[in-house]
């Protein structure tokens, strides 16, 4: 590995978004491709922040930060793709809508899931928490998500998980969107139950299973 | 030797080889020495855990001799869960003279110590009938539940919507005004249960919002132990190891952020604890054995590490137990059993 994809590595690492950018710069000005410095610096570095993270090594607003870096690093880079006539992004991520469901108030987990995608250049839409099925329908609609994802904390409230899948099922939108559903009492069995796509053990598995999904088509 | 049936995390039955059992051991072990920087299990454990699973027994129980206090929290509250409608006294009569509870605990439905604030008159009251009723000591217990201190259900700006714009100089702070909101409910219903009688209490769930959820709970404990110098208090804590939701908090000059059970046990002693209850959490994905040996090694560094005693918890999703609303008699019982006869606890 070359010394900029250490060094892009490391300021990720470090939560240090000037660093990032000025690597990034340094990695273009030389002639570099971007998505060269993406998928063997940036990216491994985002990559070891989520596992840090589910370490208990890492904190929340260091997370954040990383993936402020991150952010800015890949607009920069995506940009450079788009005017020399490169099609596509700096990362291969879409678009996520994040909601906790109705009658749940509990949004820790999903705001951790809310900065580790952002952190893997996904453009997320927050609903916030206790939100109904049909909101978060609509809001899908309107802003051309790709993936639906659900938390519910309380056995009480992971039926509106089930509710999700039927609503969309009716509405003949199913095929539409790639469900995802996370929270402490949800369970891989849940999520074949119900029929959503993918179960996320935590916020990190569920980055690595949207994009291989995504990845997969 | 053929096939071994077990579960998964999430309570499915799956079926193992001896070598795919001594496997999942091993990695459960290794997992959890490696997160927590604590001995893994010695050949005499996987000896123990490989028998453990093997024999044919439904249902398994501690040697004679090794039996443990046993305590439910939430106690009360955990029948409506399964459908039955009885009234929290019953339950506690239940807990004692049916179930082989060694100690009860009374709490609110909402079960945390915002929400009793303003009907503690009732809870004294619904408290003292129960101390007439039971023999056994009676604690009560909520949690600290921070999360009820943001808008709109309290007065504080919610970090979780603060930290996904970046704004975490903002978040911060409101987890600091958080903290010194619920060390004020806590020490207000603690001491106003103390003050009726009740024998103990328990803080339960501590750190499920993160650092500054432990935080609050130590500062209204010190503040407990000053006042009631007597006062039994459990700290059971939320998940395995404490969720860096600020950051930089610190109690007793170490960042509570990021520490395992084995490293949270010494601060709840000094906060004044009296009995720490470690949790490890179970993952879905993995097979009971898998989680059940990371859970001896965590709790046992926490064992050896207390100097107050250790009440694992076990239950829906901790404690090696399947997150199902049943737990599945044959992985409850071995996992206890081998908390208990593995790791040196003093209670569950």
């Amino acid at each position: 590995m070359s010394d900029l994809f250490v060094q892009a590595k490391q300021a990720i690492l470090a939560t240090d978004k000037e660093k990032a950018l000025e690597i990034a710069k340094r990695h273009l000005d030389a002639g570099g491709e971007p998505l060269e410095i993406i998928s063997q610096g940036f990216v491994p570095g985002i990559t070891e922040v989520g596992e840090q993270f589910g370490r208990g090594t890492l904190f929340l607003p260091e997370l954040i930060m990383a993936a402020e870096a991150m952010m800015a690093v890949t607009d920069v880079l995506s940009a450079a793709m788009a005017e020399s006539g490169q099609a596509g992004s700096a990362t291969p991520a879409g678009s996520i809508l994040v909601a906790t469901v109705k009658g749940d108030v509990h949004d820790i987990g999903k705001g951790i899931a809310v900065a580790m995608f952002k952190a893997n250049g996904y453009t997320v839409h927050d609903l916030g928490r206790d939100v109904e099925v049909g909101d978060i329908i609509d809001a899908a609609e309107k802003n051309g998500s790709r993936v639906i994802a659900t938390s519910a904390l309380l056995t009480t409230t992971m039926g509106e998980q089930k509710k999700l899948e039927e609503t969309l099922k009716k509405s003949k939108l199913r095929e539409k969107y790639v469900t995802l559903v996370a929270g402490a009492p949800v369970t891989q069995r849940w999520a074949n139950r119900i029929g959503a796509d993918i179960y996320a053990e935590n916020a990190h598995t569920g980055v690595v299973r949207v994009s291989e999904k995504l990845m997969a088509g | 030797m053929g096939k071994i049936l077990t579960r998964m995390g999430d309570g499915s039955p799956v079926e193992l080889s001896p070598a795919e059992l001594r496997q999942d051991l091993e990695d459960g072990s290794a997992d959890a020495a490696d997160r927590g920087n604590v001995p893994g299990l010695d050949e005499e454990d996987f000896r123990y855990l490989v028998e453990l699973f093997t024999r044919r027994d439904r249902f398994v129980g501690v040697d004679v001799g090794n039996e443990v206090v046993l305590t439910y929290d939430g106690a009360a509250l955990k029948f409506k869960r399964h459908c039955l409608f009885e009234e929290r006294l019953h339950v506690l009569t239940l807990y004692e003279k049916m179930f082989g509870a060694d100690t009860v605990e009374l709490g609110h439905v909402d079960y945390s110590y915002k929400p009793v604030k303003p009907i503690v008159n009732y809870e004294q009251g619904t408290l003292e009938m129960g101390l007439l009723t039971t023999h056994s000591p009676l604690i009560y217990g909520a949690m600290p539940n921070l999360g009820l201190y943001t808008r709109p259900d309290g007065p504080c700006p919610n970090p979780m919507e603060l930290l996904p714009q970046g704004k975490i100089k903002e978040a911060r702070a409101a987890y600091e005004d958080m903290v010194e909101e619920a060390v004020r409910d806590i020490v207000f219903v603690v001491g106003s249960m103390y003050e009726s009688g009740a024998d103990g209490f328990n803080l339960d769930t501590v750190g499920a919002s993160g650092d500054a959820d432990v935080l609050a709970s130590f500062l209204a404990l010190e503040k407990l132990r000053a006042k009631y110098p007597d006062i039994a208090v459990e700290v059971g804590m939320a998940g395995e190891f404490v969720l860096g939701m600020h950051g930089e908090l610190e109690y007793g000059g170490k960042r509570l952020a990021g520490l395992y059970p084995h490293q949270q046990v010494g601060l709840a002693e000094k906060a004044g604890a009296v009995i720490f209850g470690p949790v490890v959490n179970t993952n879905t994905d993995q097979t009971i054995p898998w989680n059940l040996a990371r859970t001896v090694v965590f709790t046992r560094a926490c064992s050896k590490a207390s100097s107050i005693p250790v009440h694992a918890n076990m239950g829906m999703g901790v404690g090696a137990v399947p997150v199902t609303d049943f737990p599945p008699v044959d992985v409850l019982s071995r996992a206890s059993k081998a908390l208990v006869e593995l790791c040196g606890l003093d209670g569950l």
